[in-house]
């Protein structure tokens, strides 16, 4: 399977338009993230919002509904079960938005490289703007991280959302082999 | 121990039992002939077992048997008892314990999921309680290959060199 890369360096010169570039300033500044727990990773987001790293210092707050977030953050293992309801939730986020893979298990699978309900690569599946290795990245790393991100915004490489929309066969065919559907069937939708 | 004695005499002055085990101070483990099955949960849950911790099954492949297992515990005085039994692994069927402990609805659909042993009672115990859409066997049995499975739905990810080799571990 080809990986097409979410950060292709073809446009190097700066192609934005000035709103667009005050937009994204404006974007870098104040990011509200849907923090969706997916795995073990989300415990290391505690300590990264409150006092001891203080997210709110880089302009960061968590937000309750997709609808007003900008970040979806996965934060560590992916199962197909929980798959289906990210599209949901990434689908329902208001452009732009901005896809953060947590630790190893959203690179390549990590220790559930062999499990039989555990995405191994989200970026198939997802545009993802930026990965955050470790296992888990400690609050330190996941600050880091932020900053890249904001630094990305600002200059306007945080495109994934624009990669999902041009390729969005590519993605759906991808979804579709691992899901077999993304509609949610469970006990609560019958 | 005992207490855990008395508790054993007492069991198998009432009933026919095939072994027994203690995996630990409070707990001791039974086996059983499948008919007896409901007649012991029945007698422990009326002697003050009243919880039903867990009903699991393990996937005894070589001897060709699933192991049913009954935790009950008592929380006057703190004892687990593990009612085991085995079924045919060709054919797994069981009779549902839903009418003793009702809380056994769920435990009877996540084996009945994950190693397809069918209870026969309970009408809703078909009825997938984690896996969405799933496609293959059980995948709790032994001879199912999730490494196999995995490879085939999730694609993984493409490295260009191999970085075990070149750090000089395996080749």
């Amino acid at each position: 399977m080809k990986i097409i890369s979410n950060n292709s360096k073809t446009d190097k010169e700066d192609m934005r338009k000035i709103w667009e570039k005050i937009g994204d300033y404006f974007r870098a500044n104040s990011i509200w993230m849907k923090w969706y727990c997916t795995g073990c990773g989300a415990i290391e987001l505690p300590p990264t919002m409150t006092s001891r790293f203080d997210m709110e210092r880089l302009g960061m707050g968590p937000m309750a509904t997709p609808r007003q977030a900008d970040v979806l953050l996965i934060t560590g293992y992916l199962s197909s079960k929980t798959l289906r309801r990210i599209i949901y939730s990434y689908e329902q986020m208001q452009d732009p938005k901005y896809v953060v893979g947590f630790g190893s298990c959203t690179i390549n699978g990590g220790i559930y490289y062999d499990s039989y309900a555990t995405m191994k690569q989200l970026d198939n599946y997802l545009p993802v703007d930026l990965y955050i290795a470790g296992c888990m990245p400690r609050p330190e790393a996941v600050m880091n991280g932020f900053d890249t991100l904001i630094s990305m915004i600002k200059k306007g490489e945080a495109n994934g959302w624009k990669h999902y929309k041009e390729n969005y066969d590519w993605y759906s065919r991808n979804q579709l082999h691992s899901l077999g559907e993304v509609y949610v069937k469970d006990e609560f939708h019958e | 121990m005992n207490s855990m004695n008395s508790i054993y005499e007492n069991l198998k002055s009432k009933f026919n039992i095939l072994g027994v085990d203690y995996p630990d101070d409070m707990q001791m483990a039974i086996d059983l002939d499948e008919k007896d099955i409901h007649t012991v949960i029945v007698y422990l849950k009326s002697i003050g077992y009243t919880q039903l911790s867990m009903l699991t099954c393990v996937d005894w492949i070589k001897e060709g048997v699933f192991q049913l297992v009954y935790i009950v515990f008592n929380w006057d005085n703190g004892i687990h008892i593990l009612v085991r039994t085995k079924l045919d692994r060709e054919n797994p069927k069981f009779r549902t314990i839903v009418e003793i402990y009702p809380g056994a609805q769920f435990y009877e659909r996540d084996v009945h999921e994950f190693f397809g042993v069918e209870f026969e009672g309970n009408e809703i115990s078909y009825k997938n309680l984690f896996l969405e859409l799933w496609d293959d066997m059980p995948p709790m049995r032994k001879d199912f290959d999730p490494q196999k499975y995995s490879d085939e739905k999730y694609a993984a990810r493409e490295y260009k060199s191999k970085f075990i080799s070149e750090v000089g571990g395996e080749k």
